[in-house]
């Protein structure tokens, strides 16, 4: 059987050390699963198969022999096909059409499509899959993501000129897919693998993981950990091999006393996914939310803004406030939304113009702004969380991933909030800048704030909370001290629901 | 070399052209009376591209404005032949232009069809309208008040030159006056500030808070006020309303708003840039009217000019977006 190896890949962004001796190898006829948490290097290496990026050093070799995989092009020739969460797909489109897409139609000549050949073409390609409940002819948009995802890898097996798939990479497949959907995708990938062909998949999910892989490779700051054999592995080593570091030293310590007055009072909030939702939340008090992907975790802190409709009952300090982004403001509440540049920034207007948004009620006079009282207070702002920006007119386009989250952070304290909402407060940025916010996030509960952070750093989570709240498939369904607490522990709680 | 161009490259050419203008008409161009002549020429036009201003800074546009206009001047007209006074007509069909600037403005922003769309729609209704109300006929003659025609003919006298007085028209005054307003507006008031967070991030600005269905309805009804102004001040300039008056404007305003967003910091809209805009097309259409350049020719220079300009500025933000 043929096999891609990756051996000591290093490769390094800006002052970022995102691979520092990450490897793995595919075999083919075997399932590999690649598993780590966030910022471990996932990503990393997938791109650089996929010919995205150049290691800046490290060995690739397939059947012993180095290859170089300078361009997607190359990574194509070798037989490496990726599958992304998102789908390249074209939603008004056939199911033929679109697998078609990379591939020339069967034609009667003059550009005139031979649609007949064209669905036979794709049945053929799907029943090889092992997939016949899929009709041709349907619209790709009818679908589910699902059949949408096992439709992108039969179009991989219609025969053509081009290189022969010989290994795919999935890239967190089921993140969106029900459980019979996930099913149908893995008894494909049996048909594939059984067909002679690698696979390598990538998932936090540890049961699909164990029940799918035939090895595990573990990477943690960008480093190889482990890789283990299906006989060897439990779900107990790969926690362990996917966290086990000295994370104390990081975060700034607790206040210590907490247990102030309730500032932020949720009762049996209902919102999408989300059912029977009860917390209290204290001054000075950090509640994380821990969760897997899809546990409804974002969702939450959108319902408490009002951007999106809830039931039930939601008090600040004991009063109640309207639906919407606004009235939350108003109300004192402060969101950093998860995506920075999507939902929360103007790009390419002033930094100061994005800090003074939600506030404008109370930096105006008559209807007019007051620009003094703006540059003012994005000063003082911009100091205490430490922005690093020319002036306050530069654009956010221009600025680091960590100074843009800074801008949000500031329009965040600006208020002052009496409760944050935060987002992945650190996604996406550099280890100074994390630092800057831990900092801020501390000085803010000394001062009486409280805080709802989600984030799926799991170390900072623990590092940052008072108390962890779990939830799973929208509820919460319990909440625990930080203090003491471990990665493992409450990785596992996060799966728990799972096993039972 | 491309960064400059790409801020001040429709600055150099408005230049260019006053320049070339001026040696081609020695005698004629550079005049205080041919310079007031232009502005009030363009007045209308002015009074459009503002208006038009408000509902690009949000990210959306109106094409309706030109029908609009024409709406505007003949809900007027045909109540000066019912023998309503002027104050109550004039009001009446600032009315007609507020509603059908908010109807626009639900159709984006309540139901949410895109403003093409929209707009493209409501263009051919408002003209329709016109065209009902007034039978399909130019309004004119006895039926149009003479203090209505007047303010099109008369302005602030400035002095003399010569033996013929000098006047700022009133036509000229109202486009500033409007300028002023919408400048007050878009940049100094609370409402504008939301209106260009928006325009920066319509999912970013709802989560902080503001409120965009409601201020994007409210950006179409100030452009369907502007475009019900300019069409009242074109029936008084020729003191008389025709279904079709308005036509070409709607073009030409956003024509002057992209121009305008090539000189402005970031690219974005901004009121005295589309007064910039709205003087470079007027200059060129005075110059090569006086020049007795075919009007057929004036339209593909203008077309060329616009080209030319937007295609350095996007020229230049690419290049700056590699370095």
């Amino acid at each position: 059987m043929p096999q891609l190896s990756l051996h000591g890949v290093v490769k390094t962004y800006g002052q970022t050390r995102a691979l520092d001796g990450a490897g793995l190898d595919l075999r083919g006829g075997e399932i590999h699963a690649l598993m780590g948490e966030n910022g471990a290097g996932k990503s990393t290496l997938i791109r650089i198969l996929a010919g995205l990026e150049l290691p800046d050093a490290g060995q690739i070799t397939f059947d012993g022999a180095a290859v170089c995989l300078t361009s997607p092009a190359a990574a194509e020739g070798l037989g490496l096909r990726f599958l992304h969460q998102e789908l390249q797909i074209v939603p008004a489109l056939s199911v033929a059409e679109n697998m078609h897409l990379a591939h020339p139609y069967p034609s009667f000549g003059f550009g005139l499509v031979d649609w007949r050949a064209l669905h036979a073409v794709t049945l053929a390609a799907l029943d090889r899959l092992g997939v016949t409940h899929i009709d041709p002819t349907a619209t790709m948009a009818d679908l589910g993501p699902g059949d949408q995802m096992l439709t992108r890898i039969a179009a991989t097996l219609i025969d053509t000129q081009g290189p022969r798939p010989w290994a795919y990479v999935l890239d967190e497949p089921t993140a969106a897919l029900t459980g019979p959907e996930a099913e149908r995708l893995f008894t494909a990938l049996h048909t594939l693998r059984a067909a002679g062909h690698a696979i390598l998949y990538v998932s936090h999910r540890m049961d699909e993981v164990l029940a799918l892989s035939d090895r595990v490779t573990v990477l943690r700051d960008g480093r190889h950990v482990s890789t283990l054999m299906r006989d060897q592995v439990s779900r107990n080593q790969i926690i362990q091999d996917m966290t086990g570091r000295d994370f104390a030293t990081l975060y700034p310590p607790a206040n210590g006393e907490v247990g102030g007055a309730p500032l932020l009072d949720v009762r049996g909030l209902q919102s999408g996914l989300l059912r029977d939702i009860d917390f209290t939340l204290h001054a000075g008090e950090v509640l994380g939310l821990a969760g897997l992907s899809g546990s409804g975790r974002n969702h939450l802190l959108r319902a408490l803004m009002g951007a999106v409709p809830r039931q039930g009952q939601v008090l600040v300090k004991g009063h109640g406030f309207g639906q919407s982004p606004a009235a939350a403001w108003a109300a004192g509440l402060a969101y950093v939304p998860r995506e920075r540049r999507a939902e929360g920034l103007m790009l390419h207007q002033p930094l100061a113009d994005t800090v003074a948004l939600p506030h404008i009620p109370a930096l105006s006079t008559a209807g007019f702004v007051r620009r003094l009282w703006i540059t003012r207070l994005v000063a003082r702002l911009a100091q205490a969380v430490r922005l690093k920006a020319q002036n306050q007119a530069q654009v956010a386009a221009e600025l680091s991933g960590g100074n843009q989250q800074k801008v949000l952070f500031a329009r965040a304290l600006a208020g002052p909030p009496v409760v944050l909402l935060l987002d992945e407060p650190t996604r996406g940025v550099d280890v100074g800048a994390k630092f800057d916010i831990y900092a801020t996030i501390r000085g803010l509960t000394a001062q009486g704030v409280g805080v709802v952070m989600v984030s799926s750093d799991l170390p900072e989570l623990i590092g940052l909370s008072d108390r962890i709240g779990i939830l799973q498939g929208g509820r919460l369904t319990q909440i625990i001290p930080a203090e003491g607490l471990t990665e493992g522990a409450l990785l596992a709680l996060c799966y728990e629901k799972e096993v039972a | 070399m491309v960064r400059f161009l790409r801020h001040y490259g429709t600055l150099i050419g408005m230049a260019a052209i006053v320049l070339v203008f001026w040696a081609l008409l020695p005698d004629t161009f550079m005049t205080a009376r041919n310079w007031l002549n232009i502005t009030q020429q363009v007045s209308m036009l002015t009074v459009v591209a503002v208006a038009m201003t408000v509902v690009m800074v949000v990210g959306d546009f109106d094409l309706s404005v030109g029908s609009m206009a024409s709406l505007s001047g003949i809900v007027a007209a045909v109540l000066f032949t019912m023998g309503w006074p002027v104050p109550v007509a004039v009001g009446a069909a600032l009315v007609v232009g507020l509603a059908g600037g908010l109807v626009n403005g639900v159709l984006v922003s309540v139901i949410g069809i895109l403003p093409f769309v929209a707009t493209l729609a409501t263009l051919t209704m408002y003209s329709g309208a016109a065209f009902i109300l007034s039978g399909g006929k130019t309004i004119f003659g006895r039926d149009i008040p003479q203090s209505f025609a007047d303010f099109a003919k008369s302005g602030l006298p400035l002095g003399s030159l010569g033996d013929k007085p000098v006047v700022l028209p009133w036509l000229t005054l109202l486009a500033l006056a409007i300028t002023g307003a919408v400048f007050v507006v878009l940049e100094l008031s609370t409402y504008g500030r939301r209106l260009y967070a928006i325009g920066g991030n319509a999912e970013a600005a709802r989560l902080a808070g503001v409120r965009v269905t409601w201020l994007r309805l409210t950006a179409y009804g100030f452009t369907g006020v502007g475009a019900a102004v300019a069409g009242l001040m074109y029936a008084s300039r020729v003191a008389s309303a025709n279904p079709t008056q308005g036509e070409g404007l709607m073009l030409n305003a956003i024509a002057a708003v992209f121009l305008g967003m090539t000189v402005t910091r970031h690219g974005q809209p901004r009121v005295l840039a589309s007064v910039l805009g709205v003087l470079v097309l007027g200059v060129m259409d005075n110059g090569l009217t006086q020049l007795q350049v075919d009007s057929y020719v004036r339209e593909v220079l203008v077309g060329l000019i616009i080209l030319l300009a937007v295609s350095i500025s996007a020229l230049g933000r690419k290049a700056i977006g590699r370095w």
